[in-house]
């Protein structure tokens, strides 16, 4: 490899080697790099040498320059500080007393700024890896302790995380620490996916929603090439067969902004390994159940084998499937046989009251028979899907 | 190789030159396609590169064709290098000398160069494939084909207009299909169809029908990913039955993708099909849609996994579990009746566990209640389930509609 991962050069000077084959930026607006040629056999070994440069998302830098080595020893460049000072653009979190107009090196984290080109780029404007690694250190630790409401943690982290990768992509720090930084960033993805759709009214969501899915599904992508690059043997890295799995979970529901093409072609470029992996299995039979409208699989499957992190990218979608449960029992049910909502309740691993609240949303009646059980009275024709979703 | 003399190496290339000249101004398409053809390998261009290999200084002679140098001169340097193998070579100077007649080609105004033009579209996509497997065994990046289609993109831009060069576009739309789907950007189709289709410019019945069976196979198929198996049977179908009846291996290209929309939508192919296309991997999906036999399915898509997934038809092939839950339910309904015709249409929920069980699938009572509820509500069942006594009540007129052509209601 002739990167080193020793960044911290304080002289500030380039690297005597220059990237690897940059290659002229082609004239499309996204470049996407298969992993194989479909007509070989669908899977192929792992790769153990792969393509050094991470351009999956073409924002993040020009393909021309080679490489900087950053500097800055800071959360934030001196120079930015002072200007956002200046200009009163400061986040909240950066406030020193909660003065606008005041901030500190402890406080102050750079922002996310779309570059053209690296030619204007100064190396003390870029941060090192350390210095990044703390940076993230220190946004992480503000998600989980912030008073603040999480809307407003959230835009902030989701702009500054983003500065983040830009710094790792222009100093093209591609190995294991790498990894460590965009596994903690997806996670924080996902984590926002949960939260975001639990608080808000829908119409400011929707937008905020949506532009988290876009940055985790491009997160991904770029993890998914770091895999590669740093791949020793043939043997998968630690979390990797999960966190492929969460770009199949993405697609429950239908409803995300899709990155190019269906599920199926996407399995295609996937090497054996991944496919095969526990956790794609998973993924990929929630999916078919959900398809398919297989409710009571789905919920068993789910709280059979489903990690922490997977049940947060799904929870949003639940109470759609839960729904659709609803739904069909309501459809094809007896009118003289009332359908039990703890019966129902039980199965989609939620409580009896919050089912009744879901039918009501749904708007069915629920009521009570002779003994007090609560019941869905069925072949209601009022059933309707709630607009906004959930 | 037999010794070549310069003589003969100069009297090869002169050749060539003069034949690409008089080609041009005698508007000979057909002469030219045949210069352009640089992977067609033939002995001709072989012998062509044996001599750019002697006489390193072709510039030279290519200087007299003025106009014709800025593509002449990296033509040859192309068809040098193919006949060395380098392909990444070969294609950065087909590229270069593919730009440059391109720009001929605008100037022209008629569409006299049509053949050449298309022609020139295909060598670059075939030596961008090549390149490309070049790069990637060197362990560089593949970025030809690519490039290949930004190339392609522009020339698709230079027949879609007014004229009479409208008529060859349909061929560059394919090629770049083929690019397209060969790269995995497949989403990238979407604005060439939208030129084709939606866009006033063209009349499709203008197109050639060869292209029209071509695009038609590459639109089917997108449908298909989409899973709107309505469009998909309608495009798949129109492009079976207008290819050209000798060709065996393009119907059963396109077979392989009609057979699981038909069977979306409730059509089975006869046995004898699939084995005369040797389409063989879909049997037992048949068989298990014939059956009612859901492990069978299962075990089907299992064991043709790698190839269902490579050709993408893995999710529709899944979905079918529904119409074959509807084939083991509906020979359970039978076999009741047999036995009591006047109970037959009330089914015990047990008795489908039962019957699960027995063809090894472990359901629960709840679940075959669910997948019951699905069926109702899709109407692959007409009835109800009195849930108290744990009893489907079947329609006592048609309780197992056929899809009849529709595809299953999402």
């Amino acid at each position: 490899m002739e990167w080193s991962t020793n960044r911290c050069q304080k002289l500030g000077l380039r690297p005597v080697e220059k990237a690897l084959n940059p290659s002229p930026s082609s004239s499309n607006s996204v470049r996407y790099h298969p992993t194989r040629d479909p007509k070989q056999t669908s899977f192929n070994a792992p790769q153990t040498s792969g393509n050094p440069r991470l351009d999956g998302d073409k924002e993040l830098r020009s393909s021309d320059s080679p490489f900087l080595v950053g500097t800055c020893l800071e959360m934030c460049p001196a120079k930015e500080r002072a200007q956002r000072e200046r200009l009163r653009d400061l986040s909240v979190f950066e406030r020193l007393d909660g003065d606008p107009a005041r901030t500190s090196p402890s406080l102050a984290v750079k922002k996310f700024c779309r570059t053209i080109s690296n030619v204007d780029v100064l190396e003390s404007d870029i941060r090192p890896l350390p210095v990044l690694q703390n940076t993230l250190k220190y946004l992480m630790d503000l998600v989980s302790s912030s008073e603040h409401s999480f809307e407003v943690i959230h835009d902030f982290v989701f702009d500054r995380t983003r500065s983040i990768r830009q710094d790792l992509s222009m100093q093209n720090i591609t190995d294991d620490q790498a990894i460590c930084m965009y596994e903690e960033m997806v996670k924080f993805h996902i984590v926002s996916h949960k939260r975001l759709s639990r608080c808000l009214g829908k119409s400011d969501l929707s937008s905020l929603s949506h532009l988290n899915i876009e940055q985790l599904m491009k997160c991904l992508v770029t993890l998914y090439k770091l895999y590669d690059i740093n791949r020793k043997s043939r043997l998968l890295h630690k979390n990797e067969a999960e966190f492929y799995s969460f770009y199949v979970l993405l697609h429950l529901g239908g409803k995300i902004p899709k990155m190019g093409d269906s599920l199926s072609l996407w399995y295609r470029q996937l090497t054996l390994p991944v496919f095969q992996s526990n956790e794609m299995r998973f993924a990929r039979a929630l999916i078919r159940y959900s398809h398919v409208g297989n409710y009571k699989r789905f919920f068993n499957s789910l709280e059979a084998e489903a990690s922490e992190l997977q049940l947060c990218l799904v929870e949003p979608f639940l109470n759609e499937i839960r729904a659709q449960a609803i739904l069909y029992v309501n459809y094809s049910g007896y009118k003289l046989h009332p359908y039990p909502l703890m019966h129902l309740s039980n199965i989609l691993r939620i409580e009896e009251s919050e089912l009744e609240d879901l039918c009501h949303v749904c708007g069915l009646e629920t009521s009570t028979d002779e003994t007090g059980t609560k019941i869905l009275p069925v072949k209601q024709t009022t059933f309707c899907l709630p607009k906004s979703g959930f | 190789m037999a010794y070549l003399s310069m003589g003969e190496a100069h009297r090869r290339i002169t050749d060539y030159l003069s034949r690409f000249s008089d080609a041009v101004s005698s508007q000979d398409a057909s002469a030219l396609s045949v210069l352009f053809g640089v992977s067609s390998n033939s002995a001709f261009l072989q012998a062509l590169a044996d001599a750019l290999r002697v006489l390193q200084d072709s510039d030279r002679l290519v200087e007299r064709y003025s106009q014709l140098a800025e593509i002449l001169s990296p033509l040859l340097r192309c068809l040098q290098s193919y006949g060395l193998g380098r392909y990444t070579d070969a294609y950065v100077a087909l590229e270069k000398a593919a730009n440059a007649f391109l720009q001929e080609f605008r100037n022209w105004e008629t569409a006299w160069a049509m053949e050449s033009m298309q022609t020139v579209a295909l060598e670059i996509r075939l030596l961008a494939e090549k390149a490309d497997r070049e790069l990637s065994s060197s362990g560089k990046n593949p970025e030809k084909l690519q490039g290949a289609g930004s190339f392609l993109m522009k020339v698709f831009g230079a027949l879609a207009g007014k004229g009479p060069k409208r008529a060859g576009a349909l061929y560059v739309a394919c090629q770049l299909f083929k690019v397209y789907f060969k790269l995995g950007t497949v989403h990238l189709c979407r604005s060439v169809i939208r030129s084709i289709e939606t866009a006033r410019i063209f009349d499709f019945e203008e197109f050639p029908v060869k292209d029209k069976v071509t695009y038609m196979y590459y639109t089917g198929r997108l449908e298909v990913y989409n899973e709107n198996f309505l469009v998909a049977d309608q495009k798949l179908t129109y492009a079976l039955m207008h290819c050209c009846p000798e060709r065996e291996d393009n119907k059963r290209m396109i077979l392989k993708y009609l057979i699981p929309v038909k069977l979306s939508i409730g059509i089975l192919p006869k046995q004898w099909l699939l084995q005369k296309y040797n389409l063989v991997e879909y049997s037992e999906v048949v068989t298990a849609l014939r059956k009612g036999d859901i492990r069978l399915l299962r075990n089907a898509l299992r064991e043709h996994e790698d190839r269902f997934l490579r050709s993408g038809v893995f999710l529709v092939l899944e979905k079918l579990e529904l119409q074959v839950y509807q084939r083991l339910i509906k020979k359970i309904y039978l076999l009741q009746k047999q036995k009591d015709p006047s109970k037959a249409h009330q089914v015990k929920l047990e008795s489908i566990v039962k019957a699960l069980r027995w063809l090894e699938m472990d359901m629960d009572i709840d679940e075959v209640e669910c997948i019951m509820a699905i069926l109702i509500h899709k109407n692959l069942t007409k009835g109800y389930i009195a849930h108290k006594n744990k009893v489907v009540v079947l329609s006592k007129q048609d309780p197992f509609p056929k899809l009849n052509g529709k595809p299953v209601s999402s």
